[in-house]
């Protein structure tokens, strides 16, 4: 394995089985997946494919059957999870970034944003800190202390991609980050991705049906019926 | 770390207030029913601080003169003033009635009194006391009699010539003071008609209109219309002299009953109101179970809105403990609006009701203790469900 693939993410034989017996459903079978830091890879498939039963296995939030999980180097899952503290994982060590922002409407946005260091142990300083340089990079600290309910939809969305990089996580799984967006804002947040995968170099799977964003993709895993196949994208330059 | 219960009320402070508000008005009719016990309760020991006696005599076997009906001869005062320890002793009426004010009646219990002696209202807030032996009047302020006013009472009509305040019954009725001797012709005489009446019966009975025995008639009417009967002796003690043992003297030789402060304090509070204070109980109890329900459902439904929020929250890794502090933070929260909202409510409109409502400090402090055990409890729900939801709801549909 290359040195570099191996601070990424990456699974083998990954699967995942609903129920038992006859009613047992196979969502994932034998999901093999590598993700280097600083990539953008594209995971497309129909409705019902496993995409989501994919991403919630990555994401810590339900267990596989079986198979292989490393994480930074590091194994988190095979026959088992290999980390205690899963919550602990996912905030430290994965970053979420969903359809809708889901951003915390109670929090203006500079502690959307730092909440996530802050619940990691840091100092509400540093926190703050941390969260107005991502805002800045993805152009947005103009509106650091606005209300959520005052942003659009495109700054919204740029503020979740702050959040999900604010424990700086080897890792961000997006769930169709550009669903609810025009072409040109679709293309604005995944050249936003791209530029802070390379910047941070962090591994960002894009789940996604949206062909606007597919060629940008350099590699792509199509998923269907709970099976992976790789092939290479069209990489196109986000202008 | 952010407090997000606190972020989370600052950002819809409006829907909190207004929320707290509803429940305020709640905890409001709560405290009152509370204050209206405690009125109850005040009232009963105004009515014996207020008498200024040690010892209540009374008709034997009876619990009078507030709890049941008492009647004993008026001279009966003079026999217990001979009694060891006894420093003053002056008979009392205690009559409940309707009088007449303007164009509407006032239920009032009037006392009849003698100057000077126990039974006498203990001050007044203006006018003067009792100086003529008939047709005067000491009125409480809550009757609504003013100075100079007359009182109309059975057969004759008395001028008020002084006020007093907080002289009420036991069931909160004020009183109206007047002389022993009015109010025992107001209590026990007949009307005219009725004397009439009764004369003619007499005369009418040969065993009684003896034309042999001169005499008789006129004495049995003159015996049918004077009356010699009081309710009660008040009795004060001598300093040093212990009242129990004055009353156990009464009880021995003049086969009356007497009781003491504390056993007159027993027989109002633990008997006479005992039934209202079930009753207000109950009524309490109904306020704080439907106050709680009011707060977990509210609490609940707020946590429901947030179910994507708290989803996402628990998948970013916040810790459970850190989502149930969020929302107990908030219950205990909305209780504290409500509490506050409900004690000024409670304040302001206790002096509105028409008895006595007594806002007791220690009450509100017991108020605010269950107000926050209530919303800390009602909370469990809604904490429930929050810790149920799956973080993978934030992912995917």
């Amino acid at each position: 394995m290359e040195p570099a693939m191996d601070k990424g993410i990456h699974i083998e034989g990954l699967s995942k089985r609903y129920g038992a017996g006859d009613t047992a459903v196979d969502a994932l079978k034998e999901v093999n997946m590598s993700v280097a830091p600083g990539e953008v890879i594209g995971l497309v498939g129909p409705s019902g494919s496993g995409k989501t039963t994919l991403l919630k296995c990555l994401g810590a939030v339900i267990e596989p059957t079986r198979g292989r999980m490393t994480l930074g180097g590091e194994v988190i899952y095979e026959q088992g999870w290999k980390i205690p503290d899963l919550r602990a994982l996912r905030r430290d060590r994965i970053g979420f970034v969903f359809q809708a922002p889901y951003l915390i409407p109670f929090l203006d946005v500079t502690d959307n944003v730092a909440l996530l260091p802050m619940l990691a142990g840091r100092s509400n300083s540093e926190s703050r800190a941390r969260a107005l340089e991502l805002l800045q990079t993805l152009d947005v600290a103009h509106r650091a202390r606005a209300q959520i309910s005052e942003l659009s939809g495109g700054e919204q969305q740029r503020v979740s991609i702050a959040r999900a990089l604010a424990n700086r996580p080897p890792v961000i799984l997006a769930d169709e980050p550009t669903a609810p967006l025009d072409s040109e804002r679709a293309l604005t947040v995944m050249r936003i991705l791209n530029q802070m995968a390379r910047q941070y170099q962090t591994a960002i799977i894009v789940v996604t049906h949206d062909e606007k964003i597919i060629p940008t993709f350099k590699r792509i895993y199509h998923i269907r019926d709970g099976r992976t196949v790789e092939e290479a994208g069209e990489g196109r330059e986000i202008s | 770390m952010i407090n997000l219960a606190g972020r989370d009320i600052l950002h819809s402070w409006g829907k909190f207030v207004l929320t707290g508000m509803g429940l305020g008005l709640l905890i409001g009719v709560t405290l009152t029913m509370a204050g209206v016990y405690r009125g109850m309760v005040d009232d009963a020991k105004v009515l014996l601080t207020n008498s200024g006696a040690d010892l209540w005599v009374v008709q034997k076997d009876t619990q009078g003169p507030y709890a049941e009906s008492s009647s004993i001869k008026d001279d009966v005062y003079r026999q217990i003033l001979g009694l060891a320890g006894v420093a003053r002793a002056a008979n009392v009426t205690y009559l409940t009635m309707q009088v007449r004010h303007g164009d509407k009646d006032e239920r009032t219990m009037v006392v009849g009194f003698e100057p000077d002696q126990p039974g006498e209202p203990g001050y007044l807030v203006a006018g003067r006391r009792l100086v003529r032996g008939h047709y005067e009047a000491i009125a409480d302020v809550k009757t609504g009699f003013r100075l100079g006013e007359r009182i109309r009472i059975r057969r004759h009509d008395y001028e008020v010539v002084g006020l007093t305040s907080r002289m009420v019954s036991s069931g909160g009725d004020p009183m109206v003071f007047i002389p022993l001797k009015d109010a025992q012709e107001a209590q026990f005489l007949k009307d005219n008609d009725a004397i009439i009446g009764d004369r003619a019966r007499t005369a009418a009975n040969p065993s009684l209109n003896r034309p042999g025995v001169p005499g008789l008639l006129d004495a049995i009417n003159a015996s049918q219309s004077s009356n010699r009967n009081v309710n009660a002796v008040l009795v004060r003690v001598e300093a040093g002299t212990a009242p129990d043992a004055v009353a156990k003297e009464i009880r021995r030789w003049k086969h009356l009953e007497a009781y003491t402060g504390t056993q007159m304090e027993d027989i109002l509070i633990a008997k006479l109101i005992a039934t209202a204070a079930k009753q207000i109980g109950m009524f309490l109890a109904i306020l704080v179970i439907v106050s709680a329900a009011i707060v977990a459902f509210i609490i609940y439904t707020m946590t429901l809105g947030k179910i994507r929020e708290i989803a996402v929250l628990k998948l970013i890794g916040t810790h459970n403990r850190t989502i149930s502090a969020m929302i107990l933070q908030q219950a205990v929260g909305l209780g504290l609006i409500g509490f506050a909202v409900g004690k000024i409510a409670a304040t302001l409109w206790a002096p509105a009701f028409p008895k006595f409502v007594l806002l007791e400090p220690a009450d509100a402090i017991s108020g605010f203790v269950i107000v926050m055990v209530v919303c800390a409890l009602a909370s469990t729900l809604a904490i429930h469900a929050a810790l149920k939801v799956d973080p993978a709801e934030a992912i995917g549909g």
